[in-house]
């Protein structure tokens, strides 16, 4: 190997300092090294969450607006009693799971497409056409569909001057999930993505010689080898509506809240950080046994990692 | 001899070198207390309410004193916690001055975070709507009083403005009707409109309720205040109960939009300005300071005069497009078609109001 002096006398510098900084015995920890800042941050995180828990066992006093000295599941006999909290719950486990599941249908073709096609242009403008919506945040994407499906949207407009009468094309349930589809679609394709592109090409030309069409080898063989990406894919998304928080304000019209603008009601408006712990605990509990039961039902290797044996 | 001179010289010198050090250190903080500060920064909502204080206040007092005024446009209901959190940890708040409602403002106040502002010259001679209600001395100063109004699409109404509050449960604008998204400026009115009185706020409102539940079914928008501008802008809503600013403010942006006192009445309150605590002392000063010049005549007038509100410095005439307006009230007279509910029974029963309003409308 051709290695310029220059670069060579760099990396003898360097190796000297990791020497210095990494002894020799402490080789065997250089794994612990790598994963130190993930951690950390992790750490950071559950010690946020063991505060969150804290709060949580305290009500608010409403005559000095502070959270009670004393322990009590009164928070959480809120969530239980009043059944707006339920509702609201059950609203965004339902927009999670439609979400979800019309986010995978459209992502698989669309990856599909963009790791099958021969063409590379089709295959960079399916690239840019991902990315695009990457550079506006969700909250402008937001204000964006209200200009296109409002009232005197351009839809609308495009009905008036057909002669069409207008349609109410936002501020509802379907226009929530609606935004979110179209916001999750570039992560579940991102995701998408590599386990199509781990499976060879001949591997369904192998299904279609053995007499199976186009779609059973979509159908029996891509999509079980796909299983990692889908599953993965799922589960960010799933994670990512459970607790969004923009669409549902914006696009929603006050009415249908998500558990997130719940949440942020409880610290802002009503100023009960108790309550609004609850809350979270709440909702990180559910979605954690959830993503659990479907790490479950698919499999410990469900994502594509294996130990050293397997 | 000459030792012991030369020692009691050194002695004395050192002393009096001491003594005029240690009255240094004492009077500088007192010197110090005044400095200005780099800036002030002074929490607002945003559009035509920070835009008028602004040039009402902000911009009359730096010129006055030389320090500029920063907005901060932090939602009042997001600084708040942030303030708390930093008055209890014994650090520097965010901010130097919160421009805030009163309820929010008592809010505060009870759990400590406010700084007593009785001292201010120009607290003498205001309207007692001026003082807080339910709170011992000053920890905020009133400065405008609001009102709630019936705001609407004159293009929707051709024979005249609404008249009753009925209007938001008329199915011929089903899906064409707003409020605020936690009932605010509207909850004792519904009340009324429900066919319940004054007399059953706090204690019955369940005609209010009852009335909400007929609203939901009439599908509303439920929103801030920046909402109502866009709603009315895209022509979304027809009638919304929303402050008379924001209506005023949108008709002066080319909006075709009005608004009425119904006959039910409409809800009036009033927002302040306090201090929170923990600030270093010579900011504090000139936050204070900042306070006061918001209480002249000068910057009551100009500042409430853009706004479109009356204000607490007696005397002041309402801006031309106002005089004879319902939701500027001036007389005794004005007041009655008005429902003001003091900021302890709001901030001990909001919350409650609250929880049923989302109940009824997250349904």
């Amino acid at each position: 190997m051709n290695r310029s002096p220059l670069s060579g006398s760099f990396l003898d510098a360097l190796e000297a300092v990791a020497a210095a900084l990494w002894p020799v015995r402490l080789r065997g920890a250089t794994g612990w090294l790598f994963i130190a800042p993930a951690l950390l941050l992790v750490g950071l995180l559950l010690i946020g969450l063991g505060y969150m828990l804290e709060y949580s066992l305290h009500e608010l006093d409403l005559s000095t607006y502070r959270l009670q000295e004393a322990y009590t599941l009164g928070n959480y006999a809120v969530l239980v009693d009043q059944p707006v909290y339920r509702r609201v719950l059950l609203r965004t486990l339902l927009a999670a799971v439609l979400v979800t599941a019309i986010t995978l249908f459209l992502a698989v073709p669309y990856a599909y497409v963009m790791v099958r096609t021969p063409s590379s242009m089709l295959r960079k403008l399916l690239l840019v056409a991902l990315f695009l919506p990457f550079f506006i945040g969700q909250v402008v994407r937001a204000y964006g569909w209200l200009i296109i499906l409002g009232k005197e949207g351009i839809i609308n407009s495009m009905l008036d001057a057909v002669g069409l009468p207008a349609m109410d094309l936002i501020y509802h349930y379907p226009a929530v999930v609606f935004g979110l589809v179209q916001y999750m679609l570039p992560f579940a394709v991102l995701l998408i993505v590599p386990a199509i592109t781990a499976i060879g090409e001949d591997i369904e030309l192998a299904a279609e010689s053995l007499g199976a069409n186009w779609l059973q080898a979509f159908w029996y063989v891509l999509l079980p080898m796909a299983k990692p990406g889908l599953v993965g894919a799922g589960i960010v998304v799933f994670t990512l509506t459970l607790t969004d928080f923009a669409m549902p304000e914006i696009l929603g019209g006050g009415t249908t809240d998500f558990i997130a603008s719940s949440i942020y009601d409880s610290f802002f408006q009503l100023s009960n950080a108790g309550l609004g712990a609850a809350l979270s605990i709440a909702l990180v509990t559910i979605g954690s046994v959830l993503v659990a039961i479907v790490f479950h039902l698919a499999g410990a290797g469900t994502l594509g990692v294996r130990g050293q044996a397997e | 001899m000459t030792e012991r001179l030369i020692a009691d010289i050194r002695r004395r010198t050192l002393l009096k070198a001491g003594t005029a050090a240690a009255g240094a250190l004492a009077f500088a903080p007192m010197l110090r207390a005044n400095d200005k500060p780099d800036e002030l920064i002074v929490r607002a909502w945003g559009g035509a309410w920070g835009d008028a204080l602004k040039a009402g206040v902000a911009d009359p007092f730096t010129e006055a004193t030389g320090i500029p005024v920063r907005l901060d446009f932090t939602e009042d209901n997001e600084i708040k916690p942030k303030i708390w959190a930093a008055v209890d940890q014994g650090r520097v708040p965010p901010i130097h001055v919160n421009w805030d409602t009163s309820t929010n403002a008592t809010i505060s106040a009870l759990r400590g975070a406010t700084v007593d502002l009785s001292e201010l010259s120009n607290l003498e001679g205001l309207l007692p709507l001026s003082q807080p209600v339910g709170l011992d001395g000053y920890p905020l100063v009133n400065t405008y009083a609001y009102v709630y109004v019936c705001a609407y699409r004159p293009e929707a109404f051709p024979d005249g403005a609404p008249t009753s509050w009925d209007v938001l449960i008329d199915p011929a604008f089903k899906g064409r009707v707003a409020l605020y998204d936690d009932g605010i400026g509207f909850n004792p009115i519904a009340v009324i409109a429900g066919g319940g009185t004054l007399a059953d706020i706090p204690d019955n409102m369940e005609p209010g309720y009852e009335f909400y539940r007929k609203l939901k079914a009439n599908e509303p928008l439920l929103g801030e205040d920046s909402d109502f501008t866009t709603w009315f802008q895209n022509g979304e809503i027809d009638v919304a109960c929303t402050i008379s600013v924001n209506a005023r403010a949108a008709q002066q942006n080319g909006i075709d939009v009005q608004w009425t006192v119904p006959e039910e009445g409409c809800k009036v309150d009033t927002d302040g300005l306090w201090i929170p605590k923990g600030l270093p002392a010579n900011e504090e000063f000139w936050a204070k300071e900042f306070i006061n010049f918001a209480l002249s005549r000068e910057a009551q007038e100009k500042w409430c005069s853009l706004l479109g509100l009356p204000p607490v410095y007696p005397g002041i005439a309402p801006p031309e497009d106002l005089v004879g307006d319902p939701s500027y009230p001036t007389e005794a007279a004005d007041f009655e078609r008005l429902v003001s509910i003091p900021s302890p029974v709001l901030v001990e029963n909001q919350p409650k109001w609250f929880a049923k309003f989302n109940e009824i409308f997250q349904g």
